[in-house]
């Protein structure tokens, strides 16, 4: 064990840091985008019904064909591997953004607006919030992926948790293999208590029950 | 004052409002009803406009409020929905300083605002400020609902149905608290309700509309008195009051069974018959049957044990009528008088019954509510 960790210790910590720079990267700009785009679609649900559909088409096309297409075109650089992470991690976040706001009891919605508010104030300050807890989940859902799908990298030799998965699996050296698998494990647990953190933080306990 | 000019409103080949025309004086709780589609919640929101009229003009102390800013009118009106509508995501608080803080006042304001709004409906702001709404009882949730409408003390407020969805008794209580705030603050209230009972109990106007016209204005008594159609006098039900059975006389609502006794009676007797029957006080009558008077157990405790018979005890202090008194005179002797009723008699001076508060009650609600006489 401890010869292990010798051996591959420095190896390991910069893959276990790598692959979370890919997570969090990716996953922050899929949610910049995904909840502008999901907005944009709840004001508009007509166009939603036609783009939502086709993205989760989209969504189906495997990550190893998606990457290697990608790879073609930007050549091998971290570019690359965020960009297809982003990619994969908006369609979670941009579903649940947009079911959460759509859902938003009409009720609220009219409060707002008989109160005096703008659109702009009743989104802020009303729909989103409420619609936060369906958006956290989305994000939770996006992040635990992506840390599964991050182990792609290695398959244009971008490092991260994967190298050690693929070596393992070439070399038929199943303690690589579990070197690479546990800390992917444990990020993607990690990332969902954070994400549990977050929520506590942002949504008062007395609606998080009535939250999706 | 907000008043209508040709207002009309039409859904696809539904015509909604058509043509409406009236006046809602400032400072009045005016009810509109109807029966459902009959056009009075659209009515409501064309004054926020929530709801924008095809045609027609609607003005607000003189201004057409078309020609206003959509989101400033609104924020000088109050609003209270059916559903509620407090923002779950915001404390009683927050909820309270919604339009305060749209308008921008500052901090300490709408704090001040916050407790003399709660303390208006009894919710001590220790208690209650820092709940969300989900922490409320419904009852609770729409008193804050209303105290939203009035945090930023609009003129006007606006009331859809605020109470279709509370209990009865809630409800009651509710209704009394806004028509309290309202006289307080001298508000103009609109108020939407299909319920009868409500507009009668908070309404000085009642605009009752069908099929999006307005049948009738008019005050809550002259529509009980002169309801302008059959529609109205259904919706009204039991509140029109059928003035044939009215009581007329004394004889409509006496109650015929006394207990009497003869004032050469001994004073246990009278005690025993007081405890038997559980009454303070017996009606005496002469030996020719005719009334002498009453007599009470208070009298009995304070001077019995000197006497043998009640003759002495017995007193004239309770009024007196004949039975075909007028049934309104008697009802003024009642509640003037010291007695605790009045005493009814036949024309030869016998006792016909006695009238007490609650057969008064009793006759009003048969009246009033169609209940028969047994």
């Amino acid at each position: 064990m401890s010869k292990f960790f010798l051996l591959y210790g420095e190896k390991l910590i910069i893959a276990i840091g790598t692959h979370f720079a890919y997570v969090v990267f990716s996953v922050a700009i899929a949610f910049i985008i995904a909840v502008v785009l999901g907005t944009l679609l709840s004001r508009k649900p007509n166009w939603a019904n036609s783009i939502i559909p086709l993205i989760s088409v989209f969504q189906t096309i495997p990550g190893i064909v998606f990457i290697g297409i990608l790879f073609l075109y930007l050549g091998m650089k971290p570019g690359t591997i965020i960009t297809a992470l982003s990619i994969y991690a908006i369609f979670p976040i941009l579903k649940n953004t947009y079911v959460g706001l759509v859902e938003v009891p009409e009720q609220y919605k009219e409060a707002a607006r008989g109160c005096g508010m703008s659109s702009m104030q009743s989104f802020f300050k009303v729909e989103f919030p409420l619609a936060l807890p369906s958006v956290i989940n989305g994000l939770r859902i996006s992040t635990v992926y992506t840390v599964s799908w991050a182990v792609l990298s290695a398959m244009i030799g971008l490092g991260g948790l994967g190298d050690f998965i693929y070596s393992g699996v070439s070399s038929n050296n199943n303690t690589l293999i579990i070197a690479g698998a546990i800390p992917a494990a444990i990020m993607a647990v990690v990332f969902s208590r954070l994400i549990d953190l977050l929520q506590k933080l942002l949504i008062p306990k007395q609606i998080r029950r009535s939250g999706k | 004052m907000i008043r209508f000019e040709h207002v009309s409103k039409s859904y696809g080949d539904s015509l909604i409002l058509n043509d409406l025309s009236f006046e809602i004086k400032a400072g009045e709780l005016t009810v509109l009803i109807g029966p459902s589609g009959c056009g009075k919640t659209t009515t409501l929101k064309t004054i926020n406009r929530l709801i924008e009229p095809d045609s027609g003009k609607i003005f607000i102390d003189g201004q057409d409020i078309s020609k206003t800013d959509k989101v400033s009118l609104r924020r000088s009106i109050g609003y209270v929905i059916q559903q509620i509508g407090l923002f779950p995501n915001m404390t009683v608080e927050k909820n309270i300083c919604v339009v305060p803080k749209l308008l921008q006042y500052d901090k300490d304001k709408c704090n001040e605002i916050v407790h003399e709004m709660l303390e208006l409906v009894d919710m001590p702001y220790e208690d209650y400020a820092h709940k969300y709404p989900s922490e409320l009882s419904g009852g609770q949730q729409q008193r804050i609902g209303v105290l939203r409408a009035l945090a930023a003390s609009p003129p006007i407020v606006l009331m859809d149905e605020p109470f279709g969805a509370l209990d009865p008794m809630t409800r009651t209580l509710l209704q009394d608290e806004v028509v309290r705030l309202q006289r307080k603050f001298k508000k103009t209230i609109v108020f939407v309700t299909h319920d009868m009972d409500e507009a009668f109990n908070m309404s000085d106007k009642i605009i009752f509309m069908n099929k999006g016209n307005i049948i009738q204005i008019a005050t809550p008594e002259e529509m009980l008195a002169n309801p302008a159609d059959n529609l109205i006098r259904n919706f009204m039900g039991s509140h029109s009051i059928d003035r044939e059975a009215l009581p007329q006389t004394a004889s409509d609502f006496m109650h015929t069974k006394v207990y009497t006794s003869y004032k050469t009676r001994g004073i246990r007797e009278a005690i025993d018959l007081m405890a038997r029957k559980s009454i303070d006080t017996l009606v005496v009558k002469n030996p020719d049957d005719t009334y002498a008077g009453t007599v009470s157990i208070k009298a009995i405790r304070e001077q019995g044990r000197t006497y043998s018979t009640i003759e002495p005890l017995v007193m004239q202090n309770y009024e007196v009528s004949y039975v075909d008194a007028d049934a309104q005179e008697c009802f003024e002797k009642l509640l003037n008088g010291e007695g605790s009723y009045l005493v009814v008699l036949n024309h030869d001076d016998t006792i016909a019954g006695i009238v007490t508060k609650t057969s008064i009650a009793k006759s009003l609600a048969d009246a009033v509510w169609g209940g028969n006489n047994e």
